[in-house]
């Protein structure tokens, strides 16, 4: 029965030629879905073609709080941090690769730092300590956030790549898990992965 | 003998006051040292509390300043943590950056350990670490946002405190640690107020203490947080531990407080000190008071005992009194019983040496001074007709007499002792040469003795009679008693004065013997009847004999009888005696008969016989069952003592057919009454009123008138001791019945009367 399911999936994906969906399904230690986590795929051998998500690649900063406190922008992209707030912010991340410092500007302001290396950039302001956001500089297009039922559709991710989770207090180096994965060329995928999170410490 | 008994107070001290002393040190020695248990009980419990107050309020200083410390520690690696360009030294892994950093800061904030610890695992600033304890610690740190506690680097506790370093993520993690070395400790000990030492003992991951050496200090940390007393090495000591939270949050270590309780109690010692010697000191004041109060108390009792125990031996004490208490009254009743005693002693003295009714000394009295003198004669002097004399003039008087007659003796001999030793008899002791002296000074004595006195006013004439005897070899006694005897002597040869004739008396103690023996010889047979003749002098011959006991003793020879038959009459042995005679008698008769001689056998019958029934039915018994022809002769004094009973008998024994006769008429008083009421057959003259009938013509006239009276009284009449031919031819022609004595024959025994009747010839 199985193997008739997996068969018809097979036709399915290969009748759309290039067109394979892959829901992750993100839960944790305790089973509950983790939302906020960025799952990605990654095919081997890297993606060849250009990178555009239909979002602004921007992070404002608002009542003392980065907006938005995740943000997926391809490599190469011009991120832009406005300041809506009336103090000022000093915007720095120490991320390898993607180290960069906002010095000290006022309200209306907008700089921005062009990533060009793939990683994950934490971000942080110097004057605020609690104001956090990451910013996913990514070399795939199959990427997308777990909203609230901690899923994430992958659409069009197909074969031979690695399956990769990021989330902030995932306990992993560099707060990424990643395992190697397959996907037909066409059809609907459903995935799931199991995190082990650190219990939210103050100030996250 | 068990040791309790050997060890009871009455046999430890012999003297009331070491008693008393003892028992009053020894209370106040045990209140003492109750007292300095107590107190030692109280400071040791108060110096403990002390302690364990201090060291609990200590453990709660350590714990602000643990507390203050850790805040130190965590604000510093915190400043550091949050400093921007360390925090890009970290994030980019420049290593000598982040060293530099580590080292200034703990240079500038005196932190003895300093370091670094990635989110990867790496320790930058700390070499010591194996990768087992580098993943422990990554773990501990990873556990908590911000870790705090014991920390243990290379087998040394620090107290550790992380920070946490973001950027804005947590890349790793600066710890501060501060070693808890002897300097850090002393620092913290400077600031209780006792000196108290603190040590830090922490424990591995297992839980195992990675320090503590003795078992009682591993069992003070894992006590309650409460504060207990150790026995250390050094000591007891009162601990404390307290739990220090563990770095990786494993099991707790511990800070433990110590205080020497030796320590605690130091400042009590100088109390204690003096304490011991007040006590000391007291007990030996105590001991001392004790001892004089003692002394003052015991001193009069001991002085009582000394002369209590005098008085005991004899001897007259007084006492001192010098208290008016209790002691001092029984000082007082002492002296008065010592006086009492004294005075008593003198009149039981007195009376025990003097005679009661004249005050003169007494027999004792003059024995003892008789005991010192040599060639020693008693000298008795009697007044005559005492007896007579005292009725008459009364007891008061007569003993007044005897003074005055002891005044007289003593006038005639001023150094001599006068006693009375007797009712009529005073006596002392002369020294004489010989038996001649001592009868002059005897006659000289009594001579003084002797006159009228006056009493009350009459004259009392009195005549003395004297006795001298002997001091024997020492015999005092025996001496006065011959002296006494002397004078009974003397009257009986009517005489003044006499010496002791001691062949007259005789020895007391032999006789007295004498009467056992005289039994023993009445059955041996030693005893003999001899029988004198009685002559008729109308019918010319022998009608009668008078039976006479004659002793013939074994060794003595022949006793007299008048010693004996007197002295079987005073001593009660006359009826046995009299009873032997009449059956003697009675015998000897029929041997007369057998003889042809048909005589009228006569026994003396005893005054003191007279009156006894008993005796009566006996004689009268023995003369009736033998058909004997017996006269019993009674003196005419025997009826005299009970006249009634003597009457009674004789009246039985002449109804009995047994004569009677009176005999020894005429040699003391005669009562004439009596002699009318006797029924009497005979009338016996004493041989006093035949010895001068010759030559005295008033005697002839009173043997005349005698055997008139008594043919006038129907009574024959025999004359007694007639011993010439001229005496029995006058009483033949007086009339006279019967002659009895020499003249007619001796007595002899009844072989020699039945061999040779007396055939009588009267010349006439």
């Amino acid at each position: 029965m199985r193997f008739l399911i997996v068969l018809c999936a097979w036709f399915a994906s290969a009748a759309l030629a290039h067109a394979a969906d892959v829901t992750v399904r993100v839960t944790d230690a305790a089973g509950a879905p983790v939302r906020h986590a960025v799952v990605s795929f990654a095919p081997d051998g890297g993606y060849r073609g250009p990178i555009a998500f239909d979002w602004p690649y921007q992070i404002a900063q608002r009542n003392l709080a980065f907006e938005p406190a995740i943000l997926i922008a391809p490599v190469g992209a011009e991120v832009r941090f406005p300041n809506l707030d009336r103090v000022r912010h000093h915007v720095y991340s120490f991320s390898d690769g993607n180290r960069f410092e906002l010095t000290l500007y006022g309200r209306d302001e907008t700089r921005a730092h062009r990533f060009r290396s793939a990683g994950i950039a934490a971000i942080g302001c110097n004057i605020h300590d609690q104001m956090r956001a990451y910013i996913i500089i990514t070399d795939t297009p199959f990427i997308a956030i777990t909203g609230a039922d901690g899923t994430a559709r992958l659409a069009g991710a197909s074969g031979a790549g690695h399956l990769r989770v990021w989330h902030a207090d995932l306990r992993a180096r560099g707060g990424v898990q990643s395992r190697p994965a397959r996907y037909p060329a066409a059809g609907a995928v459903q995935e799931a992965l199991r995190v082990d999170l650190r219990a939210a410490h103050a100030g996250h | 003998m068990p040791l309790w008994a050997k060890l009871r107070p009455a046999a430890l001290f012999a003297r009331l006051s070491t008693k008393l002393t003892v028992l009053y040190a020894g209370l106040f020695g045990v209140g003492l040292v109750a007292i300095a248990l107590m107190v030692n009980t109280v400071i040791s419990a108060n110096a403990q509390r002390t302690v364990r107050d201090e060291l609990a309020a200590n453990g709660a200083v350590f714990d602000r300043i643990w507390a203050l410390q850790e805040k130190h520690l965590g604000d510093s690696a915190a400043i550091l943590a949050r400093d921007f360009g360390f925090r890009d030294a970290v994030a980019t892994r420049d290593v000598e950056t982040i060293l530099s950093a580590l080292d200034n800061l703990r240079g500038r904030l005196a932190i003895d350990r300093a370091f670094l610890m990635t989110m990867d695992g790496d320790v930058v600033g700390l070499d010591a670490l194996t990768d087992a304890e580098a993943d422990a610690l990554w773990v501990a740190l990873d556990a908590r946002e911000r870790a705090a506690g014991v920390l243990t680097i290379a087998g040394r506790p620090y107290q550790a405190v992380s920070a946490p370093i973001r950027a804005p993520d947590l890349i790793g993690w600066v710890v501060f640690a501060a070693e808890l070395n002897r300097a850090h400790l002393q620092s913290f000990e400077a600031l209780a107020a006792i000196p108290l030492r603190a040590d830090v003992f922490a424990r591995s991951a297992d839980g195992a203490w990675l320090n503590a050496s003795s078992a009682a200090v591993l069992e003070a940390l894992d006590a309650d947080v409460a504060p207990r007393t150790l026995r250390l090495a050094g000591g007891e000591a009162i601990a404390l531990a307290q739990p220090l939270r563990a770095f990786d949050g494993g099991p707790e270590s511990r800070l433990l407080l110590t205080y020497p309780l030796d320590r605690a109690l130091q400042a009590y010692r100088p109390l204690m000190g003096s304490l011991a010697a007040l006590g000391v000191f007291g007990v030996a004041l105590l001991a001392l008071a004790s001892w004089f109060l003692a002394s003052t108390v015991t001193k009069p009792i001991a002085a009582l005992d000394a002369a209590a125990r005098a008085l005991q031996q004899g001897k007259r004490m007084e006492v001192a009194t010098t208290t008016r208490d209790e002691i001092g009254r029984l000082a007082d009743t002492f002296n008065r019983m010592s006086h009492e005693i004294a005075a008593r002693e003198e009149r039981i003295t007195h009376m025990a040496m003097h005679d009661a009714d004249t005050g003169l000394a007494n027999r004792r009295a003059l024995a003892g001074a008789l005991g010192a003198m040599e060639n020693a004669y008693v000298v008795a002097v009697a007044i005559d007709r005492f007896a007579p004399i005292r009725d008459a003039i009364g007891y008061r008087l007569a003993a007044e007499l005897l003074r005055r007659l002891g005044a007289r003796l003593q006038a005639a001999a001023p150094a001599g002792v006068i006693a009375r030793i007797g009712p009529d008899a005073l006596a002392l002791a002369i020294a004489c040469g010989d038996e001649a002296d001592a009868l002059a000074c005897a006659e000289r004595l009594r001579a003084a003795a002797a006159g009228a006195t006056r009493l009350d006013g009459a004259n009392v004439d009195i005549e003395t009679t004297a006795g001298a005897a002997p001091v024997e070899s020492g015999a005092t006694q025996a001496a006065l008693d011959h002296a006494l005897i002397a004078i009974e002597q003397a009257r009986q040869a009517r005489r003044r004065t006499a010496l002791f004739d001691k062949s007259l008396y005789g020895d007391p103690a032999r006789n007295l013997s004498l009467m056992s023996e005289m039994l023993d010889g009445i059955t041996r047979g030693d005893l003999t009847l001899h029988y004198q003749p009685k002559y008729d002098l109308r019918r010319g011959a022998v009608t009668g004999v008078e039976a006479l006991a004659r002793w013939t003793h074994a060794t003595r020879g022949g006793v007299s009888p008048d010693l004996f038959v007197t002295m079987a009459e005073e001593t009660g042995h006359i009826d046995t005696l009299t009873e032997w005679t009449l059956v003697r008698a009675i015998a000897d008769q029929n041997v007369m008969r057998a003889a042809g001689l048909d005589y009228l056998v006569s026994v003396n019958l005893s005054g003191r016989l007279v009156g006894d029934d008993a005796f009566t039915k006996l004689a009268i018994e023995l003369i009736q069952d033998t058909d004997a022809r017996i006269c019993l002769e009674v003196t005419e004094t025997a009826a005299m003592d009970d006249p009634e009973a003597a009457l009674r008998n004789i009246e039985a024994y002449v109804a009995a057919g047994v004569s009677i006769a009176i005999d020894d008429f005429g040699a003391g008083l005669s009562s004439l009454s009596y002699l009318k009421r006797i029924p009497a057959a005979e009338l016996k003259m004493d041989k006093s009123l035949i010895k001068n009938l010759g030559r005295n013509a008033r005697d002839a006239l009173l043997v005349k008138s005698t055997i008139d009276l008594a043919h006038a009284l129907g009574m024959k009449i025999t004359a007694e001791g007639v011993e010439t031919q001229a005496e029995l031819a006058l009483l033949a022609s007086m009339g006279c019945d019967m002659i009895q004595g020499y003249v007619i024959a001796r007595p002899a025994p009844v072989q020699t009367l039945a061999a040779a009747p007396q055939r009588a010839t009267l010349r006439t």
